[in-house]
């Protein structure tokens, strides 16, 4: 296992991963250039919410279908905020994400007891109870109607125009994806990627599984949150299509088309779905989740890594053929080594 | 090396590059009419419950008065470059939000027409407001449009909750149905609705004893029917403040569950000749209903709604009228103005008082930009009585503009 790693550290050396670090800044950049700057920012927000949905599937093998609550629980708290204490935004924003933290919780403390499918329902069932929570309290939250008319405050700076809006947001999305980047490649993530591969072992090393997904989950839900309060000012209005559970789908969907565990990939599906999902709206094709749907088929049959897993994968096997092939769905980056020993016996 | 290089560049930049440029960045002006021509943008239903109403024949309707501008003025036409473009907002607010950001912004509408669905209405209005460009509603009932939420871009042209609540509701508790119990779809147009119906109704002397609110869409209707057959004392009149798609499928199920054999009548707040037709003329024959226009009001307006049958295969829904008579308002400002700048076709539209084959005594009041006139309270004809399978419509009074629409709301503030 050792040698397999650090051949694989090998593969993929410092200057090449500068490199991949800069290309993909000089794309975060330049998006707005290229794309309509609404739709860029789009992919700022379900890019970060991709990957925090990422953090929790891949590093913690934990499968959430409900995490439209915390994107949505966010979008209304970051616009409630906004609307009535006119606060900059980016305050709005983070109160927005603390309050998808507060609400992740008491869901995760709850469903981390039980895992696989019976996670994924409860986290579902949490979700839908949050839906109509929603609905129900009209006065707060528009109901059907939506909150609307979310102003993007900053003292001394126009942001109406999304151009603009796209370079004052991107810095939030940096920050999380950093945060997503650390955690995983801290010895808190080895330890949750070793309960995702193992449970019992981590249990008997002497840590607390259940607190470290509790972490995950609320860590996860509090990124969602900052993509979700971004998005809601992207568009200046949050509404029930944010909580709703085709929301928790289409994130997963993201995920997936990436590839599971790459981080980095959750990105490249993010932007992929939301580039693809505005092409199709605008060249006037209305049955979108057809094509959506039909080409996550054709990378979960053909490409089981994703489009990230897949590219990382050839290029790894080219360069030592008679390298490990870990299971799809199980490829990490973990260019470092494993962390050999608890860095800290009692759980945080 | 150099080759891996280039692979992982090519797999970062694959989700950004994916399906090649779209807009530019920042957008530009210049010219006296923006990027040299006119676009009329309709929002509208292309696929839900309220196609029918105001949909594809609501386009029709705009391209119809886009040809009727270029027929009048030929070469002395501001422009002769004029589009029309439409988009389907699918009744949701999220949706057209996006949608009307949309076409105002990169497929360059200068004016929106139409939007049917209150929430939807309102989610283009603070669109309208933040790129100031102009909106006509005609489809969405909400007085919200020219109050609380008013703004200098939005006109709300057709109708509204108010005019179809004192034409309807009074008319109905002064024939006897004293008291109410409504059933309201669930989101702003119901809500206001269900506000103003309570208040016409209170007004003639009768009472809301109870009001539901409904889930928007939706099919099923029982519930709230058994409550009013079980509800005691029982309630004279069934209100039912739904419009459209759901509006029928309140009407099928008062039918089925035999709601009129018990002694409870129906009063409808909304009623178009879209859903006459998929109702039944049969079963509404005789229920008053207040609208803001008819195709057989007269010969001006029969002889639109003959070109527009000619056109699109039906007659028209007021709605659509309504689409025809604001594009052609629009438009006329502009040539007036001569320029699309929105701020100065809106000085030549405020104020203005006008008649066409659609608004009657007309004014567009410059202080809420509602435009008021004249409004019809009327009754479904017996089938038997009608000159062909879509006349449905038999007067019974004119309800002149000052009464058929409300004061400015004091809710309301322009700047």
């Amino acid at each position: 296992m050792i040698v397999a790693l650090s051949r694989r550290l090998h593969a993929r050396p410092l200057w090449v991963r500068a490199a991949l670090l800069a290309a993909g800044l000089v794309a975060v950049f330049g998006l707005p250039w290229v794309l309509y700057p609404p739709v860029a920012a789009d992919i700022l927000c379900w890019g970060l919410f991709a990957v925090a949905f990422d953090l929790l599937l891949g590093h913690a093998g934990l499968l959430s279908f409900g995490h439209a609550a915390f994107w949505g629980s966010s979008a209304y708290a970051t616009g409630l905020i906004a609307i009535h204490s006119g606060l900059p935004f980016y305050v709005a924003v983070l109160g927005g994400a603390v309050a998808a933290a507060v609400i992740a919780l008491p869901i995760g403390w709850l469903a981390v007891r039980r895992s696989g499918i019976y996670f994924a329902m409860v986290t579902l069932a949490f979700a839908q109870l949050i839906y109509f929570t929603a609905n129900q309290w009209g006065s707060v939250t528009g109901g059907e109607n939506g909150l609307q008319n979310i102003p993007r405050d900053l003292p001394g700076v126009d942001l109406t125009d999304s151009f603009v809006y796209y370079y004052y947001a991107l810095p939030v999305v940096l920050l999380g994806l950093l945060a997503a980047w650390r955690i995983v490649h801290s010895p808190f993530g080895r330890v949750a990627a070793g309960i995702r591969d193992n449970p019992a072992r981590v249990r008997a090393l002497g840590y607390s599984a259940d607190r470290y997904k509790v972490v995950v989950f609320v860590a996860s839900a509090f990124l969602s949150g900052l993509a979700g309060g971004l998005y809601a000012m992207n568009h200046g209005f949050a509404s029930l299509q944010e909580v709703y559970w085709t929301t928790s789908g289409k994130v997963v969907v993201m995920t997936v088309l990436g590839g599971i565990g790459t981080l980095w990939g959750s990105l490249v599906g993010a932007a992929a779905v939301v580039r693809l999902e505005d092409w199709l709206s605008t060249s006037g094709f209305e049955q979108t989740q057809l094509v959506t749907g039909g080409i996550f088929i054709a990378v979960v049959l053909l490409f089981r890594r994703g489009v990230w897993g897949t590219v990382s994968h050839l290029l790894r096997r080219r360069d030592d053929p008679a390298g490990e092939d870990p299971e799809p769905g199980l490829v990490h980056d973990h260019e470092e080594e494993t962390a050999t020993e608890p860095v800290s016996a009692s759980a945080p | 090396m150099k080759r891996r290089l280039v692979s992982t560049f090519a797999a970062v930049a694959a989700g950004t590059l994916l399906a090649g440029c779209g807009g530019g960045g920042p957008s530009s002006g210049g010219g006296k009419i923006s990027d040299d021509k006119i676009v009329l943008g309709v929002l509208t239903d292309l696929s839900g419950v309220y196609a029918d109403l105001a949909g594809a024949n609501s386009v029709a309707a705009v391209e119809m008065a886009v040809a009727d501008f270029r027929k009048k003025y030929g070469d002395k036409a501001v422009t002769d470059d004029i589009e029309v473009i439409k988009a389907d907002h699918q009744n949701k607010p999220e949706i057209a939000n996006t949608q009307a950001k949309e076409m105002y912004e990169r497929r360059k509408a200068d004016a929106l027409f139409d939007v049917p669905t209150s929430s939807a209405a309102l989610a283009v209005q603070t669109v309208a407001g933040q790129v100031k460009k102009l909106y006509f509603n005609t489809g969405a009932a909400t007085t919200e449009l020219a109050g609380k939420t008013c703004n200098p871009y939005t006109y709300a042209y057709a109708y509204d909750a108010y005019m179809l609540a004192q034409g309807t509701g009074a008319a109905v508790a002064k024939q006897g149905g004293k008291n109410w119990y409504t059933i309201y779809p669930d989101y702003a147009f119901g809500q206001d609705m269900q506000k103003k119906f309570s208040a016409a109704v209170t007004g003639a002397g009768g009472k809301i004893v109870a009001g539901d609110p409904t889930p928007f869409p939706a099919d099923n209707y029982s519930t709230f029917l058994l409550k009013a057959k079980a509800m005691k004392p029982k309630p004279d009149i069934l209100g039912a403040l739904q419009a459209g798609g759901d509006l029928a499928n309140v009407v099928k199920q008062y039918e089925q569950f035999k709601l009129k054999d018990a002694g409870i009548g129906l009063a409808i707040g909304l009623l178009f000749d879209s859903d006459i037709k998929a109702i039944g003329a049969d079963k509404l024959a005789g229920t008053s209903f207040t609208t803001a226009w008819y195709w057989s009001l007269d010969d001006e307006a029969k002889a639109w709604a003959d070109r527009f049958k000619d056109k699109t295969g039906v007659r028209p829904t007021f709605v659509q009228a309504a689409d025809y008579s604001a594009a052609t308002r629009y438009l006329e400002a502009v040539q007036q103005a001569g320029t699309d700048k929105a701020e100065d076709v809106s000085k030549k539209l405020d104020g203005a008082e006008f008649n066409d084959f659609f608004a009657r005594n007309a004014t567009i009041r410059a202080e809420d930009h509602r435009v008021v006139h004249d409004a019809y309270l009327v009754k479904v004809k017996d089938p038997a009585k009608a000159t062909e399978a879509e006349d449905y419509t038999e007067p019974v009074k004119t309800i002149p503009a000052a009464e058929a629409f409300d004061a400015p709301s004091p809710d309301c503030s322009m700047s």
